[in-house]
């Protein structure tokens, strides 16, 4: 294994590691997300140019394009990669916890519960309340059935196979919930809830964007300060033990960060459902050396796939505005099945 | 300075100062106050540039003689009915309704949006701060849409005016079906849609308003609260009965032919009142069902008027 850099504050609560090649990845992932956003806010329905969105920027009162490119493309922008890093965040945790490479939000009932607490929200409230809840409703959602999973699947220990069935089955008992309240609701209800569960960036705000960002500021830090924990428990319980984890504490901990980036993401964002499978999985390929490389990484990675996607949904069908989860899928989908490949190759 | 202005000239300049005053009061009395499901909001003159969010606003904006400089797509007939189209000539196409592209929208600068309840309650503070909105409570009130959208465009009397127009085409129509049909008179009516897995009964439609304001009845298990109800099962085909029954559904997609097939061929459909009376219509889900403004309505009587003409009322014979 290559050279490794180690950060390590005074008391050691604090420690880094990593190695170069990650540096430089991670460098490199920066400047196409960099790219992507300057894509994003110059190119869309009406193309505007370079200069005319840096003046909309800098001086808002003398551009005529300022609410395009400060009030429709910039949040969504920033949410797309606020949103894309949680969930590959989240994903990797819950890939890293329960040991397993295909676990995910979306595969271990976190969406899920969202989606119901979503699509309830629509038929029965919807028409009285205010829609601005539905954010908090949808992570109310994801919060219970996260609780559920853990209490169900011991809650002293969390463990990580019988996390993963429990998830698995609530997944699909509420998959089935979903359905039948969409079957039950009128056609208005039934596509905004489609929309919803395809995932998509559409109408997102500075509003949201300053709901959604204190949680993600506050959990992505403690998902990279408590990601060499993950170094530990992917070793296995008994070696993990061994070396000093304290595993019930560490793995409850963990959920709670990931179950929280999850949460927020699918809140702000919709059934998004592939970021947080695919992106841990692309930056296992790009880099090694530990969980804290992989943690920014996959974070930088989540925000690549979701900018571009949302900006594919944007552009490819104008004036068309197509839901991002959609391309989420047809980028997503593709490149797994690239890693795939290249394993197999690679292990001939 | 003074010697320069005679006193009277000071007349003069209050007088006019005063008819300005006169004038710009009028002015903010022109100022309306819109009262919608989504807030109020404030809109003065006569908005010419209307965007249209949903397909009655579409509808509702021709009626009122302002052809929307942008609308979203229809659902079928794509990009739009083709009974709209040629009004629409000069129309920009803005997507979908789920998710109007709100570029498209800020560069046409209009000073009158319309949006649905139902769909763009995320986007209405953008929307806002584009040009003044305007959300009705319900899209399937296409009377109270045209009211607050005349309203909105400073163009009550033409509202008021269309609304008279339908009042007594609707009266003319009552009165008709109930001449000819006597004691059959209210008649139970069912309204009836296929879809490629399914169909459904509307307890509350654009039609339905329509037919219970015409003074059509329906059967007692359609009296309910909600939408409507979807079957899935051939046993449920029961459920639809009453004198009449009226459908719409895509009849281009094959899908919906065979569903509608199958549901046709099976025993108790044969057993229903409607059937066996020979009073089942098919009718176009774009009047029916889809159009949802005044326009449609009217069309929607056009289409009654010619069922029931007094010629060939199937009941009657």
């Amino acid at each position: 294994m290559s050279r490794s850099i180690t950060l390590r504050s005074d008391t050691g609560q604090l420690s880094f590691r990593l190695v170069p090649r990650t540096l430089v990845v991670a460098l490199l992932l920066l400047a196409l997300l960099l790219c992507g956003l300057f894509a994003g806010l110059t190119l869309g329905s009406h193309p505007t140019s370079f200069p005319a969105v840096i003046n909309a920027l800098l001086q808002p009162e003398q551009s005529d394009i300022v609410l395009i490119v400060h009030e429709i493309r910039l949040p969504r922008l920033l949410m797309a990669i606020i949103v894309g890093a949680a969930l590959a965040v989240a994903g990797l945790i819950l890939q890293g916890l329960v040991r397993n490479p295909l676990a995910s939000p979306d595969v271990i009932g976190i969406t899920g519960g969202a989606s119901v607490a979503t699509v309830l929200f629509l038929t029965l409230g919807g028409a009285q309340l205010n829609e601005s809840w539905l954010p908090w409703v949808a992570l109310l959602g994801a919060l219970v059935v996260a609780l559920i999973i853990t209490l169900l699947s011991g809650s002293s220990s969390v463990m990580p196979t019988r996390l993963i069935l429990i998830g698995v089955g609530l997944a699909a008992a509420l998959g089935a919930l979903t359905t039948l309240l969409i079957v039950l609701s009128s056609d208005a209800t039934a596509m905004r809830a489609y929309v919803w569960l395809t995932g998509s960036l559409y109408a997102s705000q500075w509003k949201q964007v300053s709901s959604i960002l204190p949680w993600v500021a506050l959990f992505l830090p403690l998902a990279l300060f408590n990601a060499r924990k993950l170094d530990l428990l992917v070793l296995g319980d008994q070696l993990a033990t061994g070396l000093g984890s304290r595993l019930a504490a560490e793995r409850l901990g963990l959920l709670v960060i990931a179950v929280a980036l999850a949460g927020a993401g699918v809140a702000f964002a919709g059934g998004l459902s592939f970021i947080g499978l695919i992106a841990p999985h692309a930056a296992r390929r790009l880099v090694s050396g530990g969980h804290t490389g992989l943690v920014i990484v996959s974070a930088l990675l989540g925000s690549l796939m979701l900018v571009s996607a949302d900006l594919i949904g944007r552009l490819a069908f104008a004036p068309r505005d197509l839901p991002a989860g959609i391309f989420v899928a047809a980028i997503g989908a593709p490149f797994f099945v690239y890693l795939l490949y290249r394993q197999q190759r690679q292990e001939r | 300075m003074s010697q320069l202005y005679p006193p009277f000239c000071n007349r003069t300049a209050i007088i006019t100062l005063l008819a300005l005053l006169t004038l710009s009061t009028s002015v903010f009395a022109s100022e309306r106050v819109i009262k919608h499901a989504f807030g109020i909001t404030h809109i003065s003159g006569k908005p010419e540039r209307v965007v249209s969010l949903y397909q009655g606003a579409t509808d509702t904006a021709v009626a009122l003689g302002i052809p929307p400089v942008g609308a979203v797509e229809s659902w079928l007939e794509k990009p739009m009915y083709s009974y709209l189209r040629e009004a629409l000539e000069h129309t920009d196409y803005l997507g979908l309704e789920t998710q109007p592209d709100l570029e498209s929208i800020a560069w046409l600068k209009p000073d009158l949006i319309v949006g649905a309840r139902y769909r763009h309650e995320q986007i209405y503070p953008l929307l806002s701060r584009i040009a003044p909105t305007v959300v009705p409570d319900t899209a399937f009130d296409f009377k109270a849409m045209l009211k607050l959208i005349g309203e909105a465009a400073g163009r009550q009397q033409q509202a008021d005016q269309l609304l008279n127009q339908w009042d007594k085409r609707v009266e003319s129509t009552r009165n008709r079906l109930s001449r000819q049909l006597g004691k059959g008179w209210p008649q139970q009516a069912a309204v009836i849609s296929f879809r490629a897995d399914h169909a459904r009964i509307y307890y509350d439609s654009f039609a339905r308003r329509i037919l219970d304001e015409i003074g059509f009845d329906r059967p007692n298990s359609q009296k309910k609260d909600g939408w409507g109800i979807k079957l899935t099962s051939l046993e449920s085909i029961p459920a639809m009965d009453a004198d009449v029954i009226f459908i719409f559904m895509r009849q281009q997609d094959p899908a919906v032919q065979r569903t509608f097939q199958r549901w046709q061929q099976h025993p108790l459909w044969q057993n229903l009142n409607a059937v066996k009376n020979n009073q089942v219509y098919l009718v176009d889900p774009i009047t029916w069902n889809m159009g949802g403004g005044i326009l449609a309505a009217n069309r929607m009587l056009d289409d009654l008027n010619a069922l029931y003409s007094p010629q060939d009322t199937p009941g009657s014979h």
